[in-house]
């Protein structure tokens, strides 16, 4: 599914790790654009989406199993909780994965991103090397 | 064809290294060059033009809401300044973000007169910035017309 080897970060071996599809939801244009080129910077195939509802009806498509679902939770009219919940509740607990991108420092942040099954949280704005440690590492401990 | 690459390519330096120093961009505009390959030769500009389409839209919303005859709704201004605070962090837009941490206490603490102080302050500043890219756009289009290639520029 990869166009060739992953342009710009040297891990020669341990690229396959990141093969996979993704689905990005973000509310609007700008952020919805450039976490799916930042995704595929480091060798995803992304699915960009812009509400919880386009984010299930491609989860359901048994076509495209996605793996990690990479999830902004400051969005306005729609409750990035919810949608982690919605996921869970029809997809269970291991997969997909679900990383969390927030603005927030704060505690309860964490702790209910905990509560809903995420599987990750990365602090907006998101850095290129950032996305692709917390990728893999999230992923890494999915296959233990 | 050689010297005027040189300096073309020089100029470019100077002038992106300005836009950092002045407070135009910060390291969240480097990550966006990153992000810019072959594969997606015109990324930045891309992505840039977008947040300039935001800025247009959410400071329309902000004026509409604020323009209310009777009590304006304070929590729809800082919607839209909240959603222009996030955009404008994501592309390094640095000083339109630090406007909009401002604005955002503005409207929490329900102060008309700075709301209004920060629209226009917002304004500005976007316009500011899309001038100052253009022309950074620019200087790259006339090294790679000159048989050059855009320089890295390394800020630190």
């Amino acid at each position: 599914m990869l166009a060739g080897k992953a342009p710009g970060l040297q891990h020669p071996n341990s690229n396959s790790i990141l093969r996979g599809l993704i689905i990005t939801l973000a509310y609007d244009d700008v952020n919805r654009t450039v976490t799916k080129r930042l995704l595929e910077k480091i060798g995803c195939e992304v699915t960009a989406v812009s509400s919880g509802f386009e984010c299930l009806s491609a989860l359901s498509n048994v076509e495209m199993p996605y793996r990690v679902v990479i999830l902004d939770l400051q969005m306005p009219e729609m409750d990035g909780f919810e949608v982690a919940m919605k996921i869970r509740k029809f997809y269970g607990y291991h997969w997909p994965l679900i990383i969390a991108l927030t603005a927030s420092t704060e505690d309860h942040v964490r702790e209910r991103c905990l509560q809903m099954g995420v599987n990750g949280m990365i602090q907006k704005p998101v850095l290129l090397h950032v996305m692709d440690s917390e990728l893999r590492r999230a992923l890494q401990s999915a296959s233990e | 064809m050689d010297a005027l690459v040189a300096q073309l390519q020089m100029q470019y330096r100077n002038y992106t290294v300005s836009l950092y120093q002045q407070g135009f961009l910060d390291d969240q505009f480097t990550e966006l060059k990153k992000l810019q390959d072959d594969a997606s030769p015109d990324f930045v500009a891309e992505v840039l033009s977008l947040f300039f389409e935001d800025c247009v839209k959410l400071i329309g919303n902000m004026a509409r809401a604020l323009d209310q005859t009777g009590t304006v709704d304070f929590s729809q201004v800082g919607a839209s300044v909240h959603q222009l605070k996030g955009s404008s962090s994501s592309v390094g837009a640095k000083r339109v973000k630090g406007l909009c941490i401002t604005f955002k206490e503005y409207c929490e603490a329900n102060n008309y007169e700075g709301c209004v102080r920060c629209l226009q302050q917002v304004d500005i500043e976007f316009k500011a910035l899309q001038t100052k890219l253009q022309d950074m756009f620019n200087l790259e289009k006339q090294i790679i017309q000159a048989g050059g290639k855009v320089p890295q520029v390394d800020i630190n």
